[in-house]
C-alpha cells in the first residue's frame, strides 16, 4: 500500500469501505461484475442522453427541437447517478488502485471539466435560449461551443475508464504528494 | 516515471474468474488446431505484444459501443414515449450515429478477437452479447419500419418492442463487461 500521501490516507478509506460493507460486497463472486455493469449501464444511459444531446446541439442532426431532447437528460442524470453510485463503490474498495493511476485522475479531471461546462450551459442562459429554437433553427455558436466541449470530454472518460481496467500503473503517481 | 503497459495475458490474473461452467467448444468441435493457428498470426501477435494496440482497440471498441449502444437507447426511449412531441421519424437520423459506432466496434472487435479468439469463442456470452445486439437492432429496425410514422404513438405493442430494444442494447453492453470475468481459456497455444 502506497504511503506518503499528505492529503488522503487509502488506507483509512479502504477500512471504511470494510466496514459499512462496501469491499465485502464487492469481493463475492459476481460482486464486481454486477457492479461493473452497473456501472455500464449507467454509462449507456449518460452517453446516450447527453452525447445524443450534444450531437443535437452540435447541429450534427437536425429536425428535432433541443427542447424535446431535453426531455432526455434525466435518463443522463440517472446514468450519471448509477455511474456515480458504482464508481463510488470501486474507488473505495481499492482505492490506491485509482487514485494514484493517471487514467483515473485524468477521467476525473475530464468530469469535471464536463460539470463546469454544464453549470456554464445552465447557469449562462444558453439553456434557455436554445430552449426556445424551433427544430430547424440554426443554433448559436456557443451553445454548439457548449455541445462540443461536452461531447468530447464524455468520450475522453469513456477513453479513460477503458484504461483504467487495463492499465496498473507501477509507480506512484501522485502529484500532490510532494 | 515511466509508462508500462500491459497486454490481456498480463492484466488478467487481476480479475478473479467467476465459477463458470467452461464450455470447451474448440475441444468438442477440434477448433484448437485453427485457434492456435489464429493466435500466432503476425496481425494477433501485434495485438497481444504491441504497446499501444491492445488499449487502442479496446478503447475504440468503448467509443463505438458507446455511439450505438447511445443511439439505441435514445431511439428505444422515444418510443417508449419520452420526449414525444416530435415527429419519431425524425429520430431516424440518430441511425447514421449508430452506423458510425457499429463500425467502429465491428472493427475494433475484429481486432480483439484477432488478438484473444479462443478467449471470446469459447464463451457462451460472447454469443449472448452478440444475441443481444443483433436482436436489439432488428427490433428497432421493424419498429422504425412499422411503427415510426406520424401517428406515433403507436399502439401498446410499438411501446413494448421500443422497451424490448432498450433492455437488449443494455444486454449487449452488459455481456461485454461481463467477457472480462467469465473467460474460461485466454489461449489455446500457450495454456495458462
Amino acid at each position: 500500500m502506497v504511503s506518503g500521501d499528505p492529503y488522503i490516507d487509502p488506507v483509512a478509506i479502504a477500512v471504511w469501505a470494510e466496514e459499512v460493507g462496501i469491499a465485502p460486497i464487492m469481493y463475492t463472486p459476481w460482486g464486481w461484475p454486477i457492479v461493473e455493469i452497473v456501472h455500464f449501464t449507467g454509462l449507456c444511459f449518460l452517453f446516450g442522453a447527453i452525447g445524443m444531446f450534444d450531437l443535437r446541439m452540435m447541429g450534427a442532426v437536425k429536425g428535432i427541437s433541443l427542447k424535446a431532447m431535453h426531455r432526455l437528460v434525466p435518463f443522463g442524470v440517472f446514468g450519471f447517478a448509477l455511474s456515480a453510485a458504482s464508481g463510488f463503490m470501486f474507488v473505495t474498495t481499492a482505492p490506491d488502485q485509482y487514485l494514484y493511476n493517471p487514467a483515473w485522475q485524468s477521467k476525473i479531471g475530464l468530469i469535471l471539466i464536463a460539470g463546469l461546462n454544464m453549470a456554464a450551459f445552465y447557469l449562462s442562459g444558453t439553456a434557455k435560449k436554445v430552449r426556445a429554437l424551433g427544430p430547424d433553427d440554426p443554433i448559436p455558436k456557443s451553445a454548439r461551443l457548449i455541445a462540443v466541449i461536452s461531447l468530447l470530454s464524455w468520450i475522453g472518460v469513456i477513453a479513460c475508464g477503458r484504461v483504467i481496467t487495463a492499465f496498473r500503473p507501477p509507480f506512484h503517481w501522485c502529484v500532490w504528494c510532494g | 516515471m515511466r509508462f508500462v503497459a500491459f497486454s490481456q495475458s498480463d492484466f488478467n490474473h487481476l480479475f478473479p474468474q467467476l465459477e463458470y461452467p467452461p464450455v470447451s467448444w474448440h475441444l468438442v468441435f477440434g477448433m484448437t488446431d485453427f485457434f492456435a493457428w489464429l493466435e500466432n498470426t503476425p496481425v494477433s501477435l501485434f495485438v497481444r505484444e504491441d504497446f499501444y494496440a491492445y488499449f487502442v482497440l479496446l478503447i475504440v471498441h468503448a467509443w463505438g459501443m458507446a455511439f450505438l449502444v447511445g443511439g439505441g437507447i435514445v431511439v428505444s426511449l422515444r418510443g417508449m414515449g419520452v420526449a414525444s412531441g416530435v415527429p419519431i421519424e425524425k429520430f431516424r437520423k440518430f441511425f447514421p450515429w449508430m452506423w458510425f459506432g457499429a463500425v467502429l466496434a465491428i472493427l475494433s472487435g475484429i481486432g480483439l478477437l484477432l488478438g484473444y479468439p479462443a478467449k471470446a469463442l469459447t464463451n457462451p456470452i460472447f454469443a449472448l452479447k452478440f444475441a443481444c445486439l443483433i436482436g436489439a437492432a432488428l427490433v428497432l429496425r421493424r419498429l422504425s419500419r412499422r411503427y415510426f410514422t406520424a401517428d406515433y404513438p403507436a399502439p401498446a405493442k410499438g411501446r413494448w418492442l421500443a422497451f424490448a430494444a432498450l433492455v437488449l442494447w443494455l444486454g449487449g453492453a452488459a455481456g461485454g463487461k461481463l467477457l472480462l470475468y467469465t473467460n474460461s481459456v485466454l489461449l489455446v497455444s500457450n495454456e495458462w
